[in-house]
């Protein structure tokens, strides 16, 4: 049977490890290839490069990011932001991604995804969903959170797996950076609508809110970006929380 | 030592080539399928979809089916395990052949399996016991179904589904986990498919 997976975000600009709140008063904190491969070591099941760049210039820069940690980094690596067609999701592949997450281009236009999975399977196609509570349930945002859409969170995850996404990387907005646990309902309702695995993401603040989102939203894998790069907890110990509360994890 | 990568379309190939170098063992890409079985050893790697890659293959089918029965050295990864079978339910044409069977997808909720799974290690597959690989990373909606499950040298399930984890023909090693992905482990045991190739190893 499959563990459940602790994965580790990395935000990339310009080659560089940056961190900082809603794109301000970011700062250097690292080599993305270092960085990995040092959260390989800890125990992290697999790694995502976010990239945060404004400019095109920057991306090519992270291809070439992708490249240098595809070469020492040995658990799968995604890479996500600013991916806008198969043929990106195709450079991202040969640079050395092993899963491509696409987010504002599929609203714009679902096709996209449809057509990276029939090139290069749904396995390694994530749909990237950027989720903001309103009333009952949650409405798509994009471009980084700042742009809403008329999208239902839940009815665009099914179009999306629909339409080849063989996975999906669910973002509270309201929880991200708030360290007051991931938006459990939500996740729960994501992964009973859909037949893929659902990756949660936003809020994290302890072990607990790892473990809490695994037990009671279901999901396949946690992503955690702030609290392991601030040394608040380590992927040791939230491993260790998850075994204690009964959860499959991998071992290292 | 030559190990040649069959290159048959896009994907992550870097990972692959750097996890497969080591002491006396050089790595090449090559796109051309008869070129390719003129390495020591062959490697298939798992990405893109079986149509495709047959499509890519097809010129060469025939050369490379004859080298690997002949005792060339392959390990098939992923994708490329499954081209080592008769035929996919995933898309038409023909694999290698090399052992019978079918790839058909797997009969679960959450297809593709995305994750970290664990195997169970048939008892002295010499393989594995150089290098014991306990849990591994998979990426992928199919799986094996040879006739004989005697070439079956590790099993793991996903839901209640079992599937082959890795096969034996001979000296070709078919995995459905992604060894090159699967941390220090999987490197190791990558480097004892190469150790066994160069006669170094353990050979049943």
């Amino acid at each position: 049977m499959l563990t459940r997976r602790v994965v580790v975000c990395l935000d990339v600009q310009g080659g560089r490890v940056v961190k900082g709140t809603g794109f301000v008063n970011l700062r250097d904190v690292g080599d993305p290839v270092e960085l990995a491969t040092r959260y390989e070591q800890e125990g992290a099941d697999e790694i995502v490069f976010l990239d945060i760049s404004a400019s095109a210039e920057d991306r090519g820069t992270l291809l070439d990011v992708a490249r240098r940690t595809a070469e020492r980094l040995f658990i799968p690596l995604t890479i996500g932001g600013g991916i806008r067609s198969a043929d990106d999701v195709g450079n991202a592949l040969r640079a050395g991604a092993d899963k491509v997450s696409i987010n504002s281009a599929s609203v714009r236009r679902p096709a996209v995804l449809t057509e990276a999975a029939e090139r290069f399977g749904t396995q390694c196609v994530v749909a990237s969903i950027d989720a903001r509570r309103e009333g009952a349930g949650w409405r798509v945002h994009v471009r980084g959170g700042r742009e809403r859409t008329e999208l239902d969170v839940v009815e665009w995850a099914v179009e999306c797996v629909r339409r080849g996404a063989g996975e999906v990387l669910l973002t509270s907005i309201d929880r991200d950076g708030a360290r007051t646990g991931y938006d459990v309902e939500l996740t729960r309702a994501v992964s009973d609508a859909v037949d893929v695995p659902v990756v949660a993401s936003g809020g994290a603040g302890t072990a607990q809110h790892v473990c809490a989102v695994f037990e009671r939203g279901g999901a396949d894998a946690a992503l955690l970006a702030g609290i392991l790069h601030d040394g608040v907890t380590t992927v040791h110990a939230v491993k260790q929380a998850m075994r204690d509360a009964r959860l499959r994890v991998r071992s290292t | 030592m030559r190990a040649v990568i069959f290159d048959y379309g896009a994907g992550n190939l870097h990972s692959l080539a750097k996890a497969l170098e080591g002491d006396g063992v050089s790595v090449e890409v090559e796109a051309d399928p008869r070129r390719a079985v003129e390495g020591d050893v062959l490697v298939l790697p798992g990405v893109g979809a079986f149509g495709a890659a047959v499509a890519r293959l097809a010129e060469g089918r025939d050369a490379m089916r004859d080298a690997i029965l002949g005792g060339l050295p392959t390990i098939g990864i992923c994708l490329g395990m499954q081209l080592l079978f008769d035929a996919s339910d995933e898309g038409p044409g023909a694999g290698l052949g090399v052992i019978p069977g079918r790839v058909t997808r797997l009969v679960a909720e959450r297809v593709p399996q995305i994750g970290w799974n664990d195997l169970r290690l048939v008892e002295n597959e010499p393989l594995f016991v150089q290098a014991p690989l306990p849990i591994a990373y998979y990426a992928n909606s199919f799986v094996c179904r040879p006739d004989d499950e005697r070439t079956v040298i590790a099993w793991s399930s996903h839901e209640d589904d079992r599937f082959p984890a890795a096969v034996r023909f001979g000296r070709t090693i078919g995995v459905q986990f992604h060894p090159e992905k699967s941390s220090t482990a999987g490197v190791r045991f990558l480097h004892a498919f190469l150790r066994e190739s160069a006669g170094t190893g353990a050979i049943r």
